[in-house]
């Protein structure tokens, strides 16, 4: 049920996406919405397994780089890239030890829309892609990394700051399903439902 | 007609609700394993059970090979097969090059002393070569005396066909004996049966291995 529902949105969006050549270009340019921002994203647990005893696999804080862009589409409504990069490391849990298991990257990429909700605050929903990148083939990533469908959502504040640009505050939510080949390969069934929060600050170019 | 604002908020939390409310990820049985343990007699109608493994604290684990019938090319094979067993960092090896730093020395003479201090602990039987390993427990002792010595040697000339891949799949048997796996399978399908033919780990071997790492040992390893 999941990834049809996904694959409709993301569907949806793509069509905004492709009528958007149909603007005149120096129209599209004024218009263009650009930004860049870092902050740290929070994720919950990667997986669970149970070896005797449970065995939890967590990535670490990540910072995170976040760049995107967005076009009019409507009088009040955006559609919207986002591009997320976050970096850290991770490591498995067991009741009495802690195991660094090396680094994590992960990027996503998000196409959605952007509305108003009040003020200088947006509101943004989207779907699209995340990629796991481990620094090495090994253990759960023994065959690669993974490639995952993304819902998210959140919320910017863009206060002025500059002349030319804004200061952006931004909280996403989003959600995956993780697997990877090593794991299926092993015979876990199913997929864990992954939920990252992220907190990130940033300039944005600014729309006066 | 606009879309409400909360309208798209509002699909993305309804997927990650409905993204939630599947089950999670689930972890395999492991029940296929084979008995690892090394079982000895304590005593008249007593026995000892004796589990071992290294601790994170040693890792990674110290192997000499001697440059001799591509032993060490068999050794990064083997570390490679053993190390790729685990799914959580549990075991890592490396190669050195002096055998007086090492946890574990490979040779390819002929076993010469047995190990346990009487018995030797195991020793492949592949038709064209074969193997073993010697650990030294001494008597009364809970801690096994550093280096662990595996011994694998051709029975026929090295150069006929078979023997190189028997020198390899017997020292990844070795090893294996050397992480602490210390009895043998019963499934000639797995790399740790007593006449192992197969190259590659089965998913009973890396049962087996996960779960000899993840229950306290009762044995140590000396310091080196």
């Amino acid at each position: 049920m999941f990834i049809p529902v996904v694959l409709s949105v993301m569907r949806a969006i793509l069509v905004l996406v492709l009528m958007l050549p149909a603007a005149k270009v120096s129209t599209a340019h004024s218009q263009l919405d650009y930004y860049a921002r870092l902050g740290l994203t929070l994720a919950t647990q990667l997986l669970t397994d149970d070896v005797i005893e449970e065995i939890e696999t967590r990535q670490d804080p990540a910072p995170t780089l976040a760049l995107g862009a967005s076009l009019p589409i409507a009088r009040t409504y955006s559609a919207g890239i986002e591009a997320t990069l976050t970096s850290s490391g991770y490591h498995s849990s067991e009741p009495d030890e802690k195991t660094d298991l090396g680094t994590l990257r992960t990027g996503a990429v998000v196409l959605g829309l952007v509305g108003p909700v009040w003020r200088r605050i947006n509101w943004r929903a989207g779907a699209g892609l995340i990629q796991y990148w481990p620094a090495e083939d090994q253990g759960i990533f023994l065959r690669g990394g993974s490639t995952r469908f993304l819902a998210g959502a959140g919320v910017d504040y863009r206060p002025p700051l500059m002349s030319r640009w804004d200061l952006m505050v931004s909280l996403r939510y989003d959600f995956h399903r993780f697997t990877t080949e090593e794991l299926e390969a092993r015979s876990f069934t199913g997929s864990q439902g992954v939920q990252r929060l992220s907190l990130t600050l940033g300039l944005a170019r600014a729309q006066r | 007609m606009k879309p409400a604002p909360a309208v798209p908020i509002l699909l993305v939390l309804a997927v990650g609700w409905g993204g939630l409310s599947c089950a999670d990820i689930a972890a395999p049985s492991r029940s296929q394993v084979y008995e690892w343990r090394m079982i000895t007699s304590s005593g008249p109608g007593t026995t000892d059970t004796l589990n071992f493994h290294w601790p994170r604290s040693r890792l990674p684990v110290r192997i000499w090979a001697e440059d001799r019938l591509d032993l060490p090319a068999h050794v990064q094979n083997g570390i490679q097969q053993w190390r790729s067993a685990f799914l959580y960092g549990e075991f890592d090896a490396v190669r050195v090059p002096d055998s007086n730093a090492a946890d574990v020395i490979v040779t390819s003479q002929v076993a010469l002393k047995a190990g346990f201090r009487g018995t030797r602990l195991a020793a492949g039987a592949a038709p064209e070569c074969e193997g073993g390993t010697d650990f030294v427990l001494p008597p009364g002792s809970r801690q096994i005396q550093l280096p662990i010595r595996v011994f694998v040697s051709p029975r026929f000339d090295p150069a006929l066909p078979g023997v190189a891949e028997c020198l390899a799949l017997t020292t990844t048997h070795e090893l294996g004996h050397a992480i602490g796996i210390f009895a043998h399978s019963p499934f000639d399908t797995d790399i740790m049966y007593s006449d192992p033919t197969v190259s590659a780990l089965s998913a009973r071997d890396r049962a087996t291995a996960e779960r000899a790492y993840h229950l306290d040992p009762n044995l140590t390893a000396s310091a080196r």
